[in-house]
């Protein structure tokens, strides 16, 4: 019986905005949780103020980068600086299982609005806070970006080539898998913990601990033996080859990794067998991790000689492991993401129809769904106060003209 | 799920089984840091993550792979050959009371041995299967071979690790297979959550191909909307990227399209330290980000920072910046990593002796509080074979039938 939705009725009063709190909140929302963005003219989500925008044209309704954060949800325009603004949100709290933010701390407990006094407010409330480093501790207040907490983590050092400045991942990476998924669990952890008991919760969230939480082995090799691992470009340390190669193309490589002497016997026959790969220097896994450098160069003359995706399917069918580096463009038109349905297309007042992703995980009986594009700025101001909140018109048009909402 | 006891957790009552190999152990990691009951079925050859680098004391040894240590913690670990009868049997025995199964076989493989999602199932309506594969159960690369390359290759990860014509670098420790062990954790729980609004359990097919793809920060929506295919971030811009200090590297955002508030507090800094030419980064120009993209002015940028950064340690210039509302953070290596101040404060790393290894580890602590649910680190991975006696015991098997296991090599007791 598919069409169910295992979050409905799971509502979210989400003060969450820019990258890892808006994701945290698009995971509960694909599943049917009703969540609704406090937003404010007068402090946008700096992501709708970053592009890419619709057709290249910038405004705060086309922006590609804040709508494939937001699908599913609703969004009020309410100006929290305004001292009516507070009653209005313990009304939404009170009609509300989830509160959720990422600001630094000290931003919600401004506002009376700290785990405490929303407890009050709704005892089985769960209650999520993610600042970077942390609610406590001496960097509490640091500001910083996704990508800045690559550098932090030390994910950044080791990410490039040992003779050159390290490059990193080249995105805000924290922010859009290990801390919006991991928030996501525990939230989901609370939400059943408060299905058996009753019970809401804290749930507090250092997105450097989290991001932390997925790089374990630098840390633990500097602990137990004393050694700083460096980056190695695509090398691994167990086995070669296993690098990234040019092909036929402007700016194409290919992925190969071999594990064990099969992988490389199929490897040679592909590559035609010629004399060089056939030799001493590389026939066991120690000699060709002994001598990488030349390895690569001839494996790389081979692979420019052909085209990526060719080479990929050759390379499968004999049993090699190997990937074309996929670019945006590539993603799109990747027939296996097609075919398993992975992009959404949606239509959006301003943007029209625009791309979406769908869940990495896909649940047989009650699968994540994309039903509304990212709303528009206070999209659902009036329905949201009138049908959540019980306010009347009059009690809305008042609420306007005192500019508590947009 | 029974209800919770007065000193339980949803936990509590909560058996999974992970069917173990490369992927899914971070999956069921996440589940016993919190208290559930976690069984983990080798197979005779063994996990191969048991096999890599770093490992403990730098002494190859199948208990001694860091990476195995980590992902393993609280688990019981039991050695099983599960394509055998009796093997099959303990596995189904063991499904009747499973909440949440995890596994990572190639498509078709669990089915080929009669113990697929429906045989499952039937005998436990209950069950939550979720399958992790590099690509999905269908499709037309489900059968292609795989490592944590090519999936970071086809998921365009690694695309955006670098500039211009530039070869990208491969990002350290899986991350390929923690986004997807992440994605299946998330999505387990959902149908937990489900499975006892419903008393119905389900399928999970997640592909680590797509769980790569959502790390696309905005250049999938780039190409759709305006038609450009964009590399990563970082020395594409003055002000934005990784550039040379005292002690080592720092990265500093000093600027984001047209917003600049972060520009200036920097220039002012530099001046106010007398760096040569800095002056001349107060000019207008530089808050519009197309002046900043020249490579003339990457170059004037880098040339007058680095005389000021030179002067400073990372973490010297890491600790002043947040003072000034400027944003220069340390490229920490592990060393720093683990002498982080904040880090410390909150006593995020753990500390704990592992039996399997004979000494004691430090690990990267929880990476989320949750006020009514402790994590826990109760004990080490599990050694090979270690609690292979204890689970077959608890399933109604004598001493003789465990020994009968051992002998026709079906199974390993340590």
């Amino acid at each position: 019986m598919p069409n169910k939705r295992p979050l409905e009725g799971v509502r979210v009063c989400d003060f969450s905005w820019v990258g890892a709190g808006p994701s945290t909140t698009r995971l509960l929302s694909e599943y049917g949780a009703d969540v609704i963005r406090l937003e404010s003219k007068s402090r946008l989500d700096l992501l709708r103020l970053i592009g890419p925008y619709k057709d290249g044209i910038a405004g705060i309704e086309r922006s590609g980068y804040f709508s494939n954060r937001n699908p599913n949800k609703r969004s009020i325009d309410i100006n929290m600086k305004n001292p009516q603004a507070r009653d209005l949100v313990v009304k939404l709290i009170k009609e509300s299982d989830i509160v959720i933010n990422n600001f630094t701390m000290g931003v919600m407990e401004k506002w009376n609005l700290g785990y405490e006094e929303v407890n009050e407010i709704k005892p089985d409330i769960i209650y999520v806070t993610m600042p970077t480093q942390g609610s406590t501790g001496p960097h509490k207040n640091y500001m910083g970006f996704g990508i800045t907490m690559n550098a932090l983590v030390g994910i950044h050092y080791l990410t490039g080539y040992p003779d050159k400045v390290p490059f990193g991942m080249g995105t805000n990476y924290p922010d859009h898998v290990p801390n919006p998924v991991h928030t996501a669990f525990a939230i989901a952890v609370a939400l059943l913990h408060r299905r058996k008991t009753g019970q809401g919760q804290l749930i507090d969230v250092s997105q450097t601990e989290a991001a932390l939480a997925v790089l374990p082995t630098s840390v633990m090799n500097y602990a137990a033996n004393g050694k700083v691992l460096e980056r190695r470009g695509n090398r691994d340390l167990n086995v070669a080859p296993h690098g990234v190669y040019a092909t036929k193309g402007d700016r194409r490589w290919i992925a190969i990794a071999v594990f064990n002497q099969s992988e490389w016997a199929a490897l040679l026959n592909v590559m035609g067998n010629s004399e060089w790969s056939n030799s001493e220097k590389f026939s066991s896994a120690a000699s060709r991790l002994e001598n990488q450098d030349e390895l690569d160069e001839m494996i790389e003359t081979w692979t420019n000689q052909h085209e990526a995706y060719q080479l990929m399917d050759r390379l499968a069918q004999a049993g090699v492991r190997a990937g074309v580096l996929q670019n945006s463009k590539d993603l799109l038109e990747d027939p296996q993401l097609n075919e398993r349905g992975f992009w959404a297309y949606l239509n959006h007042q301003e943007m029209r129809r625009h791309v979406y992703n769908v869940s990495p995980a896909h649940l047989s009986k009650t699968p994540a769904q994309l039903y509304s594009p990212a709303p528009l700025l206070g999209e659902h101001t009036d329905r949201v106060l009138k049908e959540v909140l019980g306010l009347s018109e009059a009690e809305i048009v008042k609420l306007r003209e005192e500019k508590v909402i947009g | 799920m029974q209800n919770k006891t007065a000193e339980g957790t949803v936990f509590s009552n909560m058996r999974i089984v992970e069917l173990a190999g490369e992927l899914g152990a971070y999956t069921g990691k996440l589940f016993a840091d919190l208290g559930a009951d976690l069984i983990r079925i080798e197979a005779m050859e063994g996990d191969p993550t048991r096999l890599e680098k770093p490992f403990f004391n730098e002494t190859p040894g199948i208990e001694n792979s860091l990476r195995y240590q980590y992902l393993n913690t609280n688990k019981k670990g039991i050695v099983l050959d599960i394509t055998s009868p009796e093997g099959k049997e303990v596995f189904l025995k063991l499904i009747k009371t499973t909440d949440l199964l995890i596994e990572s076989f190639p498509p078709g493989h669990l089915e080929s041995l009669g113990l697929g999602y429906e045989v499952l199932s039937a005998i436990n309506p209950k069950l939550v299967h979720t399958a992790i594969t590099p690509y999905g159960q269908f499709g037309p690369y489900k059968d292609y071979p795989f490592s944590d390359l090519t999936c970071l290759a086809m998921g365009g990860m690694l695309y955006l690790a670098g500039t211009e014509n530039e070869k990208p670098a491969q990002v350290p420790d899986k991350q390929s297979f923690f986004q997807a062990d992440l994605y299946a954790a998330y999505g387990s729980m959902v149908a937990l959550i489900n499975a006892d609004l419903t008393l119905e359990g389900q399928y999970i097919d997640v592909s680590i191909h797509e769980s790569v793809a959502t790390a696309q920060e905005n250049a999938i929506q780039t190409y759709d909307l305006e038609g450009r295919i964009r590399r990563g971030l970082g020395l594409i811009e003055a002000g934005n990227g990784t550039y040379k200090c005292q002690d080592g590297y720092v990265y500093i955002v000093a600027a984001m399209g047209s917003n600049a508030h972060l520009w200036y507090p920097l220039v002012d800094w530099m001046i106010e330290e007398k760096i040569p030419d800095a002056e001349v980064l107060r000019g207008e120009e530089w808050a519009i980000s197309d002046y900043r993209k020249r490579e003339e002015s990457m170059e004037t940028f880098k040339i007058i920072f680095e005389k000021f950064s030179a002067k400073y340690t990372k973490q010297d210039l890491y600790q002043e910046s947040q003072k000034r509302k400027v944003v220069i953070y340390p490229v920490n290596t592990a060393k720093d990593v683990l002498e982080n101040p904040q880090l410390n404060y909150r006593k995020y790393f753990k500390e704990r002796y592992s039996e399997s290894v004979n000494g004691t580890i430090t690990y990267p602590g929880c990476p989320y509080e949750l006020e009514k649910i402790p994590w826990e680190l109760k004990c080490g991975a599990p050694a090979f074979g270690q609690h292979t006696a204890e689970v077959l015991r608890n399933l109604g098997y004598s001493t003789d039938d465990m020994k009968s296991f051992v002998k026709r090599g079906i199974s390993y007791a340590k």
